[in-house]
């Protein structure tokens, strides 16, 4: 086997060890091939070892983690609330759209006897 | 808590005891504190490696905690607690990468408050002597396009296997051990490139 053919399966050599014969062949002969192998494998040691490191996360996001079940309960009475009283809201709105509209028409009226 | 579901990683440590979980379930507030107090620095950064934005890592972060605590009462201890909030945070900061490449165009470098955010100090050597500087990684894998850089995080830093990596990002398990292979690759080029000139 090449060194192209080689190296274009090294990356996944991370999850599995060579079985093929040949492809162990080549490496145990080719000097170049086998630091490659290396390269790949201490960049496999390192991203496993990023694992054990954590970020500081912002101040913020603590406290609004912990209110998530504040906040929701928060959510679901405003929701309750709105179901509750519904038809009372639609009546309001009703209301205001009746008034908007008279007042456009009065306003036209106006404006058309002047 | 760091490894997912691994194929030869180490047994995730649970951080969350059963108790906990239970006390949360039943809607207790200060069981609710405790358990985000345990994880939420694990769960951050995993979404910080996955998205490389702050930003996007906290609405990240807050969006799997949500996710999370409507879930709760679903879940029944099949899996380790830490192990199905790792899920339900992978799941999350997927969404928002996909949101994000559909809101942002053009791709923006990797900022220094990023890899200022995430300490990684050393190095590891392989057994035939190749030298992986660990600042150094954090930048190439920052550097890294972000279809390789989830790839990559979630299969190499927190173990997760090919056909959940597939599943998960909603690919082929063949589609994911290209994004993979490719990831690594372009990760040895930029770190060992330098050494190969010199050579």
């Amino acid at each position: 086997m090449r060194c192209e053919e080689i190296q274009t399966m090294l990356p996944a050599f991370a999850d599995e060890k060579p079985v093929q014969l040949g492809v162990r062949r080549h490496l145990a002969r080719c000097a170049d091939c086998r630091a490659e192998l290396d390269r790949y494998e201490a960049l496999a040691g390192g991203l496993a070892a990023l694992a054990t490191t954590t970020a500081e996360p912002p101040a913020a996001l603590l406290p609004a983690l912990v209110d998530i079940p504040a906040r929701r309960t928060r959510i679901e009475e405003a929701r309750s609330h709105v179901a509750r009283n519904r038809k009372r809201y639609l009546g309001g709105l009703a209301g205001a759209i009746a008034v908007a509209g008279a007042a456009v028409a009065l306003r036209s009226r106006r404006v058309a006897a002047a | 808590m760091r490894r997912l579901k691994g194929t030869g990683g180490a047994a995730p440590r649970e951080l969350v005891a059963d108790e906990l979980v239970e006390r949360c379930k039943q809607g207790d507030e200060g069981a609710w504190r405790e358990l985000v107090e345990a994880t939420y620095r694990d769960v951050y950064t995993l979404c910080l490696r996955v998205l490389g934005d702050p930003d996007d890592a906290v609405e990240a972060t807050q969006d799997a905690y949500l996710k999370a605590y409507r879930g709760l009462r679903g879940f029944r201890g099949e899996a380790m607690f830490s192990t199905w909030l790792y899920r339900v945070a992978t799941n999350a900061a997927i969404s928002k990468h996909r949101a994000r490449t559909r809101r942002r165009s053009r791709e923006a470098g990797p900022g220094d408050e990023v890899l200022e955010q995430i300490p990684a100090r050393g190095s590891v050597e392989a057994a035939a002597g190749a030298k992986v500087e660990m600042d150094r990684l954090q930048e190439a894998l920052q550097a890294l396009p972000p279809l390789y850089r989830e790839a990559v995080v979630l299969r190499d830093v927190y173990g997760l296997g090919i056909e959940e990596l597939a599943k998960r990002l909603e690919i082929s398990e063949t589609a994911a051990k290209v994004r993979v292979h490719r990831g690594r690759k372009k990760l040895k080029e930029m770190l060992f490139s330098e050494d190969e000139d010199a050579v």
